[in-house]
């Protein structure tokens, strides 16, 4: 698991992205599902990774095309959901 | 003792493997011809915990973890795939509750799937929809008056399908891809046994129709919009993981019935197994068996560790294990000859049956193009880093 500094959380998961897609200068704030640049197993691999690397729990309430959208997106619901808070 | 397994692990294969020499074996030849699991063999498994493996001590499961799992189907899968199919659909069933269930359906379906009271089925094909799942026809609409939903549509070969006692059944809400349980008492429901598959004809498969289902909010699963995303992609990996080690346990079979027919059976004064031919067919038998338990073991390990590559691990453990269950089982009838194309001899059900095996949960040609596919872009993937750290 790793210590939830939100750097280092961005960094993280900017690393875990980039090793899922196969495109060059991926912005931290570019839609991933729209741009169709993933594939259809990514939603649960990111789940599966997010869950392990940072040790949170995605449960149904978190079900929300918002909170992964993006690499920020994804960092800012893991520091949310990490610090207690609600979406 | 298998190294690879722990003590416990091992200890549970053997339980697994003694319940399948007294509780399948002698049975599996009769299941198959009458193409039914008797609901007293059901209840064994139920009876035993089986079908309650992988649901938490909680809701009255065992708790047990992936590996386990794995070796319980293989244990099975060595006498009858189509038995094993049971723990499969309960299992697909089972994790995608745990995951994506709300506190009341967990707590109103989870203990009696752990007991085996009730049987889970996962209806996600469609007779125009089977590898194409974002092609699902089967739609819901809102219920006028309240936030219940209305549902209609046809699923196809869905697995214990004839005795299952509700049904996860995907469909599309405003184009969302959403699933909800369905009991099968449900009004409007009609269910079709389907008979005469080539092999699995014990595994009670049926066709599903839904004429204006209605469904209380309260059996949504998940949210609308995440149904193929996150639902059915949790039931889907259970699914590939019993499937591969069910015919992990197939090919095992094909492997003992053709060693132990090639140690005996004599051609004049020497034995069938003295012949180079015989010996080639066995050698890769052989060494695909133990590629294939490599493979299953490892993705239920990474599975148990909640790694993001065991999808991957788990596309290539069923892709190998089923192409080298069809070609094990096609070997151990040739090796048999004329007795291995009679029903008298296991191999002729496990020919039947290996082929169901590379077929369901996904079929070799799916497998190949997301492997392909995801092993070009991981080459991709490194020559950009490449190019990124040479031009810094």
């Amino acid at each position: 698991m790793i210590a939830n500094d939100p750097n280092h959380v961005n960094e993280t998961v900017r690393n875990f992205i980039n090793n899922s897609i196969n495109i060059d200068g991926l912005g931290d704030d570019e839609n991933l599902f729209e741009s169709g640049i993933v594939n259809s197993l990514f939603a649960v691999q990111l789940m599966t990774f997010v869950e392990r690397s940072f040790g949170i729990e995605i449960g149904m309430e978190d079900l929300d095309v918002e909170n992964f959208k993006s690499v920020s997106a994804t960092a800012a619901f893991i520091n949310r959901k990490s610090a207690g808070k609600a979406p | 003792m298998n190294a690879f397994l722990t003590r416990e692990q091992n200890s549970k294969y053997a339980e697994f493997q003694e319940f399948a020499a007294a509780h399948v074996e002698p049975f599996a030849g009769e299941w198959d011809r009458a193409q039914k699991i008797p609901g007293s063999a059901v209840s064994l498994l139920g009876q035993a915990g089986y079908l309650g493996a992988s649901i938490p001590s909680e809701y009255g499961g065992k708790g047990w973890d992936v590996v386990t799992f794995g070796l319980l189907n293989e244990a099975l899968g060595r006498i009858d795939s189509a038995f094993t199919g049971v723990l499969t659909v309960q299992a697909m069933v089972s994790t995608a509750l745990l995951k994506w269930g709300t506190d009341e359906q967990r707590r109103k379906w989870l203990p009696p799937l752990a007991k085996g009271e009730v049987i889970g089925a996962f209806a996600l094909t469609e007779p125009g929809a089977g590898s194409a799942i974002q092609s699902l026809a089967t739609g819901l609409k809102q219920r006028d008056g309240d936030d219940g939903l209305i549902l209609s549509g046809e699923k196809q070969w869905i697995t214990c399908g004839q005795f299952a006692g509700v049904f996860l059944v995907f469909g599309k809400l405003d184009q969302k891809p959403l699933a909800c349980l369905v009991p099968r008492n449900s009004v409007g429901l009609e269910i079709e046994p389907i008979q005469d598959l080539m092999g699995f004809r014990a595994a009670g498969l049926a066709r599903l129709r839904f004429n204006d289902v209605e469904i209380p909010s309260a059996n949504v699963v998940g949210k609308p919009g995440f149904g193929l995303s996150h639902v059915a992609p949790v039931g889907l990996q259970f699914g590939r993981i019993s499937t591969s080690c069910s015919a992990l346990g197939l090919l095992r079979g094909c492997f003992e019935e053709s060693t132990s027919y090639a140690a005996s059976r004599r051609i004049g004064e020497s034995r069938v197994g003295d012949l180079g031919m015989i010996q080639s067919l066995i050698a890769k038998m052989g060494a695909d068996l133990e590629a294939s338990k490599l493979l299953c073991w490892s993705a239920c390990r990474a599975e148990d560790d909640h790694l993001p590559e065991t999808f991957t691990k788990t596309f290539i453990a069923k892709y190998f294990t089923s192409r080298a269950a069809v070609r094990a089982a096609s070997d151990a009838v040739q090796i048999r000859g004329a007795s291995g194309c009679h029903e008298s001899s296991p191999v002729a059900r496990y020919y039947r049956g290996a082929k169901i095996m590379e077929i369901i949960e996904g079929t070799t040609q799916v497998h190949e193009i997301i492997l392909g596919k995801g092993f070009v872009q991981d080459a991709v993937r490194r020559q950009l880093t490449r190019r990124r750290e040479v031009s810094h």
